[in-house]
């Protein structure tokens, strides 16, 4: 039974979490036009959470990604403002995403700062940066071209079904795939896994960290940027404080993950069911009306039942 | 007197049977030497002797007291002290708080009283004779060896309300060099002269043969045997515990050594190392070996990240290394010292863990996994390195000690290296798994491999390599034939003293 409920312990949870909702609210929350609601919604999340996933597979952290999702938003708008196009635009930004992640990979693998708190450092410059170039307002209006703000909105019709995948979640699940592959199909990705296993006989095989830990945070970057566009092209603004919350709830995600796993590591597959579980949370607390306050606490509260009931499974293993 | 006698004592962990019918007798102011191979069921009599586990059945009597302790701190309280075999220290700690750990610290006022800490824990230190290490020292910047010592120094602890009267040690040498295994079994024979008993766990047998009244032999989870020291050969030792007729293996093998240089090393210094030269031959096994601290420690590692601070050539061709990828690259293969931390990733299966440094040859496109090659690859070697396992998808963490040793072993010749560098290589690994890796090694070197092996343990240099370099205060300060070279002559050379 322990090792049942260590093994399958959030996955049952996830399903009650499911089955209590669909008997709560019968006529709206197992509909699919909710489920690709949800799915829109969380589409950033799993995007951060999808990078996020690679960065901790090496055992390390990126507390930057929320300000990062921000100031990449902020860039965009502000290229917009400028006379500039998407075209010109969305590779700024996913160039500042990038740049930044890579920044953050230097300090960790070449000058030796622990990843809290380089990332930690990083979030409140790239925080105070957004704040200061927006002159933290938001950025919106007729600069904002219309065509940006509508692909959040668009989304792919599926024939003669009548359902439309919302290209955000189309987008999402590109993510989600392109990180799949290079974390459970690449050389790099064993690699990667092998850092978080154990570093210095990572290190002692032959593995060369520096440059992998370098590009991880590259990645995380550029996951971060890209959720900070999808977020202000679904509003068709930018504020320097969009992406706030995005960084808890991604670690929360691979988290979540994490107790599904066989050893414990973060895999991109398991990391999806953690986004799906808090966004399935948080879309049926809402629908009850639930305070914001309260539904922050019953997901916090979750997450820490969900890796209790794994650690401690795992200690009873032995 | 009896100060312990355990009897018909079973504990099995799920399934696993750990112990079946274990026995032993101590007797006051006796070494009781305990050997088996890995998996034998002593670490679970040790464990159940330590509070750890609770035994499923059997009798466990401790100074006529019939009970076995409920916990570590009801078995100290008993007068039970453990050496144990792994490091477990705390790096970021003093030595004093290390050999303090999990005791009381002394008090004044109620705030720690740092001076009799550090006092209590120096004389700890002393009564081992050792006045090198500083009480106050970091654990992290002690070497090895030196922080095996401050672990022994604390079963030392002078503790007046629970005196000590059995010491239990887990192959307490396996860290240590032999001027400080002297240093230890001198202080055995004071605890002996003052009525202690000793329960002795160690792979050496010469070490077991030479220090112990009475050895018990462990196999499956039974006590086998238990003979007197002096009635005891190796080979009926070695017997016993396989439970096999093993005949005794005959002495380094005249391999036939080409004159080419696989491996030429001129002018290494750094890293505690000074100014350090050698030649590997094609086909040779090239031992290094020294007291603590002299070099040979560090020689692998500072070879690998030497850059330019050495002249290298790997058969003739100047090279450059800059770090363990280099060495791989170019088929230099690395087998580090400490498996657990610095080897194995245990989490993950064989397959992966031997793939690891060859993925950039074991993949599809030079980009993509193709677990298919790392599988046969990994069942071809193990098979090559007499790997006993379920398969190459078994978990590493799920193997033996000496099963783990080989699955470096398999990681190191996955590549076909031209060269090996080896580090203390059958370091905890029973007599079994030791003989396994002795025949492959010779019959990699007789393949036109060459093999540097770094060992403390002097019998194994004798045996294995053709030749020998030693090493002191971080210079080479002899290089020997091993042919003719008798053990004392090696620790001679050790300690620097001109033989004849």
């Amino acid at each position: 039974m322990p090792l049942l409920l260590r093994r399958y312990g959030t996955a049952i949870g996830f399903l009650a979490v499911i089955v209590f909702f669909w008997f709560k609210l019968p006529d709206t929350f197992l509909t699919s036009r909710n489920l690709l609601n949800i799915s829109q919604q969380m589409s950033m999340l799993a995007v951060v959470s999808a990078t996020m996933t690679v960065v901790m597979a090496m055992g390390d952290f990126d507390l930057s990604v929320g300000s990062m999702a921000s100031l990449a938003g902020i860039v965009a708008a502000l290229v917009f403002v400028a006379g500039g196009s998407s075209w010109i635009a969305l590779p700024v930004a996913l160039a500042v995403g990038i740049a930044g992640g890579l920044l953050n990979g230097f300090l960790v693998a070449y000058v030796g700062i622990l990843p809290f708190i380089a990332t930690l450092g990083a979030l409140t410059v790239f925080s105070g940066l957004a704040f200061w170039l927006s002159g933290g307002k938001t950025i919106f209006g007729s600069a904002i071209p219309a065509s940006f703000g509508g692909f959040a909105r668009g989304g792919l019709a599926l024939g003669p079904t009548g359902v439309t995948i919302p290209n955000l979640t189309l987008v999402a699940l590109g993510a989600l795939l392109l990180t799949w592959i290079f974390l459970e199909q690449t050389i790099h990705g064993r690699r990667l896994y092998a850092i978080g296993g154990n570093a210095e006989a990572a290190r002692l095989a032959g593995v060369r960290i520096k440059p992998l830990r370098l590009a991880a945070f590259g990645l995380s970057g550029l996951g971060a940027a890209s959720a900070g566009l999808m977020l202000a092209s679904r509003v068709a603004s930018a504020n320097p404080t969009q992406g706030a919350g995005l960084m808890l709830d991604a670690i929360a995600a691979v988290f979540l993950g994490t107790t599904m796993s066989d050893e414990g590591q973060p895999r991109v597959v398991l990391t999806l069911v953690g986004v799906m579980m808090l966004g399935a949370l948080g879309n049926g607390l809402t629908q009850m009306n639930v305070d914001s306050y309260v539904r922050e606490m019953i997901t916090g509260s979750i997450i820490i039942a969900a890796v209790a009931a794994s650690s401690l499974g795992r200690a009873r293993e032995g | 007197m009896t100060l312990l006698s355990v009897s018909g004592l079973r504990k099995s962990y799920g399934g696993a049977v750990g112990l079946r019918d274990a026995s032993l007798e101590l007797s006051a102011g006796e070494t009781h030497a305990l050997i088996g191979e890995n998996g034998a069921g002593k670490s679970t009599l040790i464990r159940i002797l330590a509070g750890a586990v609770m035994p499923d059945a059997g009798e466990v009597r401790i100074d006529g007291k019939h009970a076995a302790p409920r916990s570590p701190s009801e078995a100290h309280r008993r007068g039970l002290r453990f050496i144990h075999q792994e490091l477990n220290v705390v790096r970021g700690l003093s030595a004093a708080e290390n050999i303090f750990l999990g005791r009381p610290y002394p008090r004044r006022l109620g705030l720690v009283d740092w001076r009799k800490l550090n006092a209590r824990a120096r004389s700890a230190l002393e009564r081992l004779e050792v006045r090198h290490i500083s009480p106050s020292t970091i654990m992290a910047r002690l070497s090895v060896g030196d922080r095996m010592l401050v672990k022994i120094a604390a079963a030392f602890l002078e503790d007046d309300d629970a005196p000590a009267r059995i010491f239990v040690m887990d192959e307490p040498t396996a860290a240590l060099t032999g001027e400080e295994s002297e240093r230890l079994f001198q202080i055995l024979a004071a605890l002996r002269r003052r009525r202690c008993g000793i329960i002795y766990v160690s792979h050496r047998l010469d070490e077991v043969l030479s220090i112990a009244d009475r050895i018990s032999v462990l196999r499956d989870g039974e006590t086998r045997a238990t003979l007197e020291a002096k009635e005891a050969t190796k080979s009926k030792l070695i017997e016993l515990m396989t439970g096999r007729a093993v005949a005794e293996i005959a002495g380094a093998a005249a391999s036939p050594m080409a004159d080419r240089i696989a491996l030429s090393v001129q002018g290494l210094s750094g890293g505690g190392l000074r100014d350090v030269s050698f030649e590997l031959r094609q086909g040779e096994i090239l031992g290094f070996t020294g007291l603590a601290d002299a070099g040979q420690e560090r020689l692998t590692s500072a070879l690998v990240s030497s850059g330019r601070s050495a002249r290298l050539a790997l058969y003739g061709a100047p090279t450059r290394l800059r770090g363990p990828a280099d060495a791989w690259a170019r088929g230099i293969a690395l087998a580090p010292r400490e498996r657990r931390t610095q080897g194995l990733l245990l989490a993950l299966d064989i397959a992966s863990n031997v793939a690891l440094p060859h993925l950039g040859r074991l993949n599809r496109l030079r980009l993509f996994v193709n677990r298919h090659a790392e599988r046969a690859r990994a069942a071809k070697v193990g098979h090559r390195v007499r790997l006993k396992s379920t398969g190459p998808l078994q978990k590493v963490g799920k193997l033996s000690g000496g099963n783990q040793q080989k699955v470096m072993f398999a990681r190191a010749v996955a590549g076909n290296p031209r060269v090996l560098l080896l580090d203390e290589p059958t370091r905890g690994v029973d007599v079994g798994a030791k003989f396994d890796i002795y025949a492959f090694l010779r019959e990699l070197a007789a393949d036109g491999a060459g093999i540097v092996v770094v060992s403390s343990d002097h019998e194994e240099i004798l045996h294995l390599c053709s030749r020998v370099v030693v090493m002191r205060e971080g210079r080479v300060s002899a290089a020997a034939s091993t042919k003719s070279l008798a053990p004392q002559s090696l620790l001679a050379l050790c300690y620097g003293e001109a033989t004849d």
